[in-house]
């Protein structure tokens, strides 16, 4: 008798979506305190420490708990507001930046906060173990803390303050130096259950179901937190956190939880709003890498083809149903620093993609193929393997044979950035505020390989790399920014890699959440003046 | 009992081999993957070379493959699992926190499919041929064909988010403090759904046995007897006919029980389950070789503890069934 | 006679009617249409039965709903045969070695077998694939490392039954090969209640197939009806189309596979008489 072999079915999570800023009031002021908050997760970080792993899974739980010393705000000097410093100044030469510290802070355990945790931080935190600490603080020699509120970073080399500054938000996370001067920092115990000055407590963590935070009582923001607890509920499934949010069982779905496809109808359920402000802070940027090392593509004409077979509208329209826009360089149009639309602009025009090609000297074969490539889309989002879908339909239409290959998270990390296996791939690189944080690194030529979210597809320019090379040790901040209009138009001309969108992410909340998105890193800040309306 | 005694030794023995062979296999699986955890992570959070060559030390993922794989089965020798890097955890805790949810996700689905599969069977092989039958077993096929993802994405659509019956996730509400007969309560509310899934994906299976079962019973020289001689069709079709088929079922009951681990990947990611289905998915994503080593190894474990507990019910049950077909 | 019997089951025979509609689609794919049905062909979210270019719609690219479909068909049904046909000569292969050497090679093999069998096949798929990379091939692969120990099982009961009978003996004696025998004379033998597991093998890898490709481990240049649902999961709510459609496909198709082999199965046994 046949008996049933099976194996079979399943399902999973891949990852979350994205968007850009349109905006929608967040009903502001706060209401009545008290109440649990309780917000979807789609992962559980095995380190929960900012100060080592910079990272928005992190960030999105334990900013509630550690805190910076200064966060992003929409107003306010150099568009920050004081966290743990009250202020910040840099010195004229460079070397070194004075931050004064806040009055009557303590940590969760009831030890008072001081100018020694600062240093301590950025000396033995921050600058060796840091994700992008190592990169920001690698000048860093000593913080000089001539008394208890004030902490003095001193450089080896002169450092722009406007750079330290841009990355107050993410790389500053300040942890107690009492909890971890012993033993080693890498396995101490706070890293999974930290302990910090922000308005909340780290309560409990159960694996695959929850994290739980409560109020901190001595809290120093006057009357904050509004909430007394926040839960974390743990939803890997995509398809999830729109449902819970319908059955009103969470409260809030961030980061995109809820997919771009799903918005439109779930704006029209009534006492779900959709918003898109509060991420500002926090710009993905869709770009096509290329690996120089493959002949054809060493060519200006092919990349430019390339560029104009894009139909970025499409891409915009299509890919990212209108959460999104289109780029026109490697800074993302909505920094308001740094950005310049001044630059070589490439219009969807199929026509002229292929005459490039012709010239180029690509001539179609018999079968009206002129070449083939290997095409490798990210798998982190979505909307990364959509447009890989996407672009390999817009190379067909100019002779050029993409054939797609889908990795996981690791095998892409490897293939790409180790490996250089491939064409073209499609990342998605993050701006954080400013290009010396994580843009430049994209296309500077001598990085060592196996560096993710890098140049490796062996492009070199030594003007580019000496443009990079001079503003970063540009003090003066208009300066500077100068330099980074120059970087922005040398790139599109010789288009080392080809931006097609930025995009940020879209939160649903319940009608009762208040005070949300009132920074351009709102999820992942410390949500003291959040409430839920009872 | 003496033949059940050789039975299990004669087992354990062979078990120990299978799970050698299950764990130096797809500890070198793994090994061929491109990338390793260090990948994963970066992936998820950037960082230079300098750091990846930092963590790869801490890690451990410097060594060579051999004396990884060595180190890993001399601590498995100490009844040790290693730590996940993934979750920065030991690794036996992960799986004791997470084998319970799994068990009773399996345990109450195999009871679902089982019985409720039996019982349907038995309607439907009282009659081989009957409408009643024809519609059962087409029936159960066609739920059978349905693949498992859609039938847990239609259920979570219509009772938890339509009707509300049902919460949508989880294995208990977050953070409720409820104890004893609440809590468990609460725990059966949530498992409703994904047991509904896991199990009727393979209700038809014993429903299909049981009918294919009777309606050889059926044939047999006993049963025309017992029917020339009068005896009322519904105590023949339970006492006798039902009764002869359901042996085999008992069987099957085992050798699915991996089967039933590996579909409940899929029921335990869409209902947010903590299991060791989504607990596998995970390790693979990350790149978490002693992870799920040590996931695969408590499933085989536990595969092989079913089977051997299925056999003794068996050997004693059906005294027929001598300790030397100890094949499966 | 033996067709007559097997018309007497409709539902073998709408079983068979279903396989043979689904050879048409996958077959006439190329010709009705041709080129890539990856091809953004039109708008995106065209609704079915609105537009006559597309009389079941596009998905979130503006690619051909129908024209996915009978792609979708080749692919499903190119991976069910190959993965079947895999698992079952890999199985049969090792039952028949295993159950005609016996001692030591038998037990090392069954031991073996028994490691593949408590692994959990869906996971050990899922794994293989996404540490080869998913492709066609390595799909197919992966559906047959976790199946083809039911097949071994089935041939090494059939041969330890067959290697004692006269014919066997004789070919010993006649000085042939062991291998020779095996493979000669013993597993053609041994064969029949093999193959009566394709149609449970084919369903089975169809399946598989379709979850793999949920899970986004499909090859990324071929249209598969799993991936199809994988795609239109995100719009579940909003363009459910596009997810029941595909589903109902592999409904109907692991349905067809069942009842056709069911009724082929039946109508064999029949014929040898050992019904």
């Amino acid at each position: 008798m046949p008996q049933f072999i099976l194996s079979r079915r399943t399902l999973m999570t891949a990852s979350a979506a994205l968007l850009a800023s349109t905006a929608l009031p967040s009903i502001a002021r706060a209401q009545a305190s008290g109440g649990r908050l309780v917000v979807a997760a789609d992962s559980e970080p095995p380190n929960l420490n900012p100060a080592i792993v910079a990272s928005n899974g992190v960030f999105f739980v334990a900013s509630k708990v550690v805190e910076p010393l200064a966060e992003a705000a929409y107003d306010g000097k150099d568009g920050l507001a004081p966290r743990l410093a009250v202020s910040w100044e840099g010195a004229a030469d460079g070397l070194s930046a004075t931050f004064k510290l806040r009055e009557g802070v303590k940590w969760h355990d009831g030890k008072p906060f001081t100018s020694a945790d600062v240093a301590f931080s950025a000396l033995q935190v921050w600058k060796p173990l840091q994700n992008l600490g190592r990169t920001i603080f690698k000048d860093l020699v000593a913080v000089d803390t001539p008394d208890e509120l004030t902490a003095v970073f001193k450089f080896g080399k002169p450092t722009p303050f406007q750079l330290i500054r841009n990355a107050l938000p993410v790389v500053t996370s300040v942890v107690p130096k009492h909890i971890y001067e012993t033993g080693k920092i890498e396995d101490n115990p706070a890293n999974i259950a930290p302990i910090g000055t922000g308005p909340f407590k780290f309560a409990e963590h159960k694996a695959g179901q929850y994290y739980r935070l409560t109020k901190n009582e001595d809290y120093w923001g006057e009357n904050q937190p509004l909430l007394d607890e926040i839960i974390y509920q743990v939803l890997p499934d995509r398809a999830a956190a729109a449902s819970a949010l319908e059955a009103e069982e969470i409260h809030l779905a961030a980061f995109s939880a809820v997919p771009l496809a799903d918005l439109d109808r779930i704006s029209k359920v009534p006492g779900l709003q959709v918003v898109t402000k509060g991420y500002e802070g926090l710009t993905y940027q869709l770009v096509v890498e290329i690996n120089h090392r493959r002949k054809e593509l060493a060519d200006l004409k092919v990349r430019q083809a390339i560029a104009h077979a894009i139909d970025k509208d499409f891409v915009v329209k299509t890919v990212f149903l209108g959460y999104a826009a289109a780029a026109t360089g490697p800074v993302p149009k909505n920094d308001p620093q740094f950005y310049t639309p001044d630059v070589e602009t490439y219009p969807f025009d199929v026509a002229k993609a292929n005459a490039l090609l012709d010239e180029a000297g690509y001539a179609k074969g018999a079968d009206g193929k002129r070449f083939t490539l290997k095409l490798l889309p990210a798998p982190y989002f979505n909307e990364t393997k959509q447009f890989g879908d996407y672009l390999r339909q817009a190379l067909a239409a100019i002779g050029i044979d993409a054939q797609l290959v889908n990795n996981d998270s690791a095998a892409h990390q490897k293939a790409v950035y180790t490996e250089h296996a491939f064409d073209l791939a499609v990342g998605p690189p993050v701006f954080r505020g400013d290009p010396a944080i994580s843009t430049t690194i994209l296309v500077q030529s001598g990085i060592p390989d196996g560096v993710p979210f890098s140049n490796q597809g062996g492009y070199k320019n030594e003007e580019l790399d000496a443009i990079i090379e001079k503003a970063s040790e540009t003090l003066d901040a208009s300066a500077r920014t100068e330099l980074y209009k120059e970087f922005q138009k040398k790139v599109a001309a010789d288009l080392p890699l080809i931006n097609v969108a930025e995009w940020s992410f879209i939160s649903v909340a319940r009608d009762s959440v208040k005070n949300i998105a009132n920074n351009p890193r709102w999820a992942v800040s410390n949500w003291a003046d959040t409430a839920v309306e009872v | 009992m003496n033949r059940a005694l050789r039975l299990l030794r004669r087992r354990l023995v062979g078990s120990v081999f299978v799970l050698l062979i299950v764990v130096v296999g797809t500890f070198f699986l793994l090994e061929a993957a491109p990338g390793d955890a260090v990948d994963a992570y970066i992936g998820s959070i950037g960082g230079d070379a300098g750091l990846a060559e930092l963590l790869r030390q801490r890690w451990g993922l410097d060594q060579s493959t051999g004396t990884r794989l060595a180190a890993y089965l001399w601590a498995l020798l100490h009844l040790d699992l290693g730590h996940s890097v993934a979750f920065s955890r030991p690794i036996r805790d992960i799986l004791l926190e997470r084998l319970p949810n799994t068990l009773l996700l399996m345990g109450s689905a195999t009871a679902l499919s089982f019985f409720l599969g039996s019982a349907l069977g038995i309607v439907a092989g009282a009659r081989p041929g009957s409408f009643r039958d024809r519609f059962l077993s087409i029936g159960s096929l066609a739920l059978y064909a349905v693949p498992g993802f859609w039938l847990a994405l239609v259920l979570v659509i219509v009772f938890a988010v339509d009707l509300r019956w049902f919460p949508i996730a989880g294995i208990e509400t977050i953070a409720s403090g409820k104890t004893g007969l609440a809590r468990a309560a609460d725990i059966i509310h949530h498992l409703v759904l994904p047991v509904t899934a896991l199990g009727f994906i393979y209700l038809a299976l014993y429903l299909r046995m049981m009918r294919a079962g009777m309606a050889e019973v059926w044939r047999q020289d006993f049963v025309l007897a017992l029917r020339a001689r009068g005896i009322p069709r519904r105590r023949i079709v339970l006492a006798h006919v039902a009764r002869n088929a359901l042996l085999p079922l008992v069987t099957m009951l085992g050798l699915q029980s991996a089967q039933m681990l590996g579909g409940s990947v899929v029921i335990e990611s869409v209902f947010s389950v903590p299991g060791l289905g989504r607990l596998a998915q995970e390790a693979v994503t990350a790149r978490d070789t002693p992870l799920l080593l040590g996931i695969i190894l408590i499933s085989a474990v536990l595969v092989v503890v079913i089977n051997l507990l299925v056999d003794l019910a068996y050997a004693f049950l059906d005294p027929r069934v001598g300790a030397s077909e100890a094949g499966a | 006679m033996s067709l007559r019997r097997f018309t007497r089951t409709p539902e073998a025979v709408a079983g068979v009617v279903v396989l043979a509609l689904l050879a048409i689609m996958a077959l006439a794919a190329p010709f009705l249409f041709p080129g890539d049905p990856q091809s953004i062909a039109g708008p995106a979210l065209v609704r079915p039965f609105q537009d006559w270019a597309f009389p079941l719609g596009t998905d979130r690219l503006g690619r051909d709903v129908l024209a996915e479909l009978f792609h979708g068909a080749r692919t499903s049904l190119a991976v069910g045969l190959a993965a079947a046909a895999a698992s079952l000569a890999i199985g049969t292969i090792v039952g028949t070695l295993a159950g005609f050497a016996g001692g030591i090679v038998d037990e090392i093999l069954m031991r073996i077998t028994d490691a593949f069998q408590t692994v959990p096949g869906f996971l050990l798929a899922l794994a293989f694939v996404s540490v080869v990379g998913p492709s066609l091939g390595v799909v197919v692969i992966a559906i047959a490392l976790s199946a083809w120990t039911g097949p071994a099982r089935v041939a090494r009961a059939e041969v330890l039954s067959i290697r004692e009978r006269d014919y066997v003996a004789s070919a010993r004696v006649a000085g042939m090969h062991p291998l020779a025998i095996a493979f000669r004379e013993v597993m053609p033998n041994a064969l029949p209640p093999v193959l009566a597991l394709s149609s449970v093998m084919v369903a089975g890898a169809i399946l598989t197939e379709a979850a793999l490709s949920f899970l986004g481990l499909g090859d990324p240049n071929r249209v598969t009806w799993g991936g199809m649902i994988a795609e239109g999961r995100a719009v579940l709510r909003t363009a459910p189309f596009l997810s029941i459609a595909p589903g109902v496909m592999l409904v109907f198709t692991v349905l067809g596979v069942y009842l056709a082999g069911e009724g082929i199965v039946e109508n064999s046994a029949v014929k040898r008489g050992l019904a």
